[in-house]
């Protein structure tokens, strides 16, 4: 019976496992991982810690017994320390295990800070759910807590402990929160949301160690603003691919760190796939790789990898990269790139922006939503945009990354058609209002030129 | 890692941090909330020649550089966008579903 071997147990991996195995019933699919878990939904661990999701349970999405029902081969806390592609062996508990077909799904790790003291215990980062629960009951005892890196994950984990009633200061070095994918006109409203939970916020703000008391345990964290004292310390910095497997295994890496993939999922080995945080992805816009995605990317991958390991013919497609999120109570999205990064790169945009409502405006409960696109000036096609307030901005987001990849215009986007319905949506579309008031825009301007 | 890949890696990760660094100080400049990013020490030949020497460069120039310097994704199909077109099938699709209507129209002649 030919085997596939699948490292990693987090999104890619099982998907890469379980529709393997659907495809092809024949194959003997064997999953390792290093924890106890798998099937979990870490980016849900911010919310327990907050309050707003009962219990850690809540986030499992299947059971260990479920997938060895469906016939996986499970080997979790189960470590791989080598992979020799000459004898197609794995390793683990120093007895070789042989494969036909590889599919390495490592992951990530959290990038540690770069300081003194950042090896003492206190020391949380947000990933594997068993530590997760192990710090929601040190955290009744606690009062305050630092939060290193205003990313994704920095500013939910500080929104949830704030909410929580823990006093929560949130240093980053940047100018504002999410300033890695957020544009400085949307700082303000986040900010407010941020402090108004109680978070404290020190921008623009180094940390220079952490210090410890006798015991080794994190008691204050000095920054180039000052020393905060604290109980705990949770680290948010940036997700580091976690390419130990495949650097051992001589697999290629690209410019960003992570291991290269074709479209199909293929590594530079034969017999050998990789999907999720351990890839690199080109960005639609400019095929430049990129890392740092998401579980409903990584979920995607894998599904490619299995689909081309059972003799199919799928091409994952460059991504445009919806995101979106809430920071405090505020919720913020975008996709592609906003202005930040489209200046930081040098693309060249135009802007169309736009303030629409969520529901008719006489509904109850009608918010503003804010648009901003940007378009390519001499085409004017979708290159980016950033969305924030209100309800929609998901499903927003997600509709502009299909229309950008699609090669949508700003022409498309101003004369849309849109539901109107009083309860979720208004008249006119806050999209439409956008892209209507950036041609409008464009106009006046080739008008000013031609007088 | 060969030493050309770590090369282009440190070459992506301090160009992309001071020409990050360089937006953040313009952008939040004047917009409410927002504070001066830490600059960290050093690093100023990057930010006085490499930024302003980026910036002249025109972006279809930096696209090419890009190419040639093996830092853009290999193995991957362009995106389709042709603006002003209406959606079509990827080419492989296309290919398949003409193929199939071209067999159903043999059929259909030969009965």
């Amino acid at each position: 019976m030919e085997r596939v071997v699948v490292i990693g147990g987090g999104g890619a991996g099982t998907a890469a496992a379980t529709i393997t195995k659907r495809l092809n019933p024949a194959l003997k699919v064997s999953v390792f991982t290093e924890f106890s878990d798998i099937a979990y939904s870490p980016c849900g661990i911010p919310f327990v810690h907050g309050r707003e999701i009962e219990k850690f349970e809540d986030l499992f999405l299947s059971t260990v017994q479920r997938y060895e029902e469906d016939g996986l081969d499970m080997r979790r806390e189960t470590v791989v320390t080598d992979i020799d592609l000459a004898r197609r062996t794995i390793t683990t508990k120093n007895q070789p295990e042989g494969f036909d077909q590889l599919i390495l799904c490592t992951g990530f790790f959290w990038e540690q800070p770069d300081v003194p003291g950042a090896n003492l215990d206190g020391l949380h980062y947000v990933k594997d759910i068993r530590k997760s629960m192990e710090f929601d009951k040190q955290l009744e005892s606690m009062k305050r807590i630092v939060v290193v890196g205003a990313g994704p994950v920095g500013v939910e984990m500080a929104g949830g402990l704030a909410r929580r009633g823990l006093q929560v200061d949130l240093v980053d070095e940047g100018p504002w929160v999410l300033h890695e994918i957020l544009d400085p006109d949307v700082a303000k409203p986040v900010h407010d949301s941020l402090q108004a939970r109680g978070v404290t916020l020190h921008l623009g703000t180094k940390v220079e160690s952490f210090e410890g008391d006798s015991d080794g345990h994190v008691r204050a964290v000095t920054t180039s603003g000052g020393v905060l004292e604290c109980d705990a310390v949770v680290t948010g910095l940036h997700k580091v691919p976690n390419t130990k497997l495949a650097e051992i295994a001589g697999l290629k890496l690209g410019t960003t760190g992570a291991v290269v993939v074709d479209d199909h999922m293929r590594t530079s080995a034969p017999g050998v796939w990789a999907a999720g945080d351990v890839v690199e992805i080109p960005h639609g816009l400019n095929m430049i790789p990129i890392v740092g995605l998401t579980g409903a990317h990584a979920y995607a991958q894998g599904r490619v990898a299995a689909v081309n390991i059972t003799g199919g013919d799928l091409a994952y497609d460059p991504v445009w990269v919806p995101w979106g999120m809430v920071a405090g109570d505020y919720t913020i999205g975008g996709f592609s790139m906003g202005e930040n990064l489209a200046k930081s790169i040098g693309i060249p945009y135009v802007l169309a922006k736009g303030v629409g409502i969520t529901k008719a405006r006489y509904y109850p409960g009608a918010e503003k939503t804010f648009v901003k696109l940007l378009a390519e000036p001499d085409t004017l096609r979708l290159i980016g945009g950033v969305i924030h307030g209100g309800e929609g901005v998901k499903e927003r987001c997600d509709f502009l990354a299909f229309a950008a990849k699609r090669g949508a215009t700003l022409h498309d986007l101003a004369y849309m058609e849109n539901i109107y319905s009083p309860p979720i949506g208004a008249l006119f579309e806050p999209i439409q209002i956008a892209a209507q008031n950036g041609l409008a825009e464009q106009r006046s301007k080739r008008l000013a030129v031609a007088t | 890692m060969s030493s050309l890949s770590e090369v282009r890696r440190n070459l992506r990760k301090r160009s992309e941090q001071h020409l990050r660094l360089a937006v953040l100080s313009e952008l939040g400049r004047g917009q409410p909330s927002t504070v001066e990013p830490y600059k960290p020490k050093g690093g100023r030949l990057w930010s006085a020649l490499f930024v302003a020497l980026y910036r002249r460069v025109p972006w279809s120039a930096k696209e090419k550089a890009m190419g040639a310097l093996g830092m853009t994704a290999q193995g991957w199909k362009a995106p389709e966008r042709r603006p002003g077109e209406p959606w079509r099938p990827p080419p492989e699709l296309a290919e398949k579903a003409s193929a199939a209507q071209a067999q159903a129209q043999a059929k259909h002649g030969d009965s």
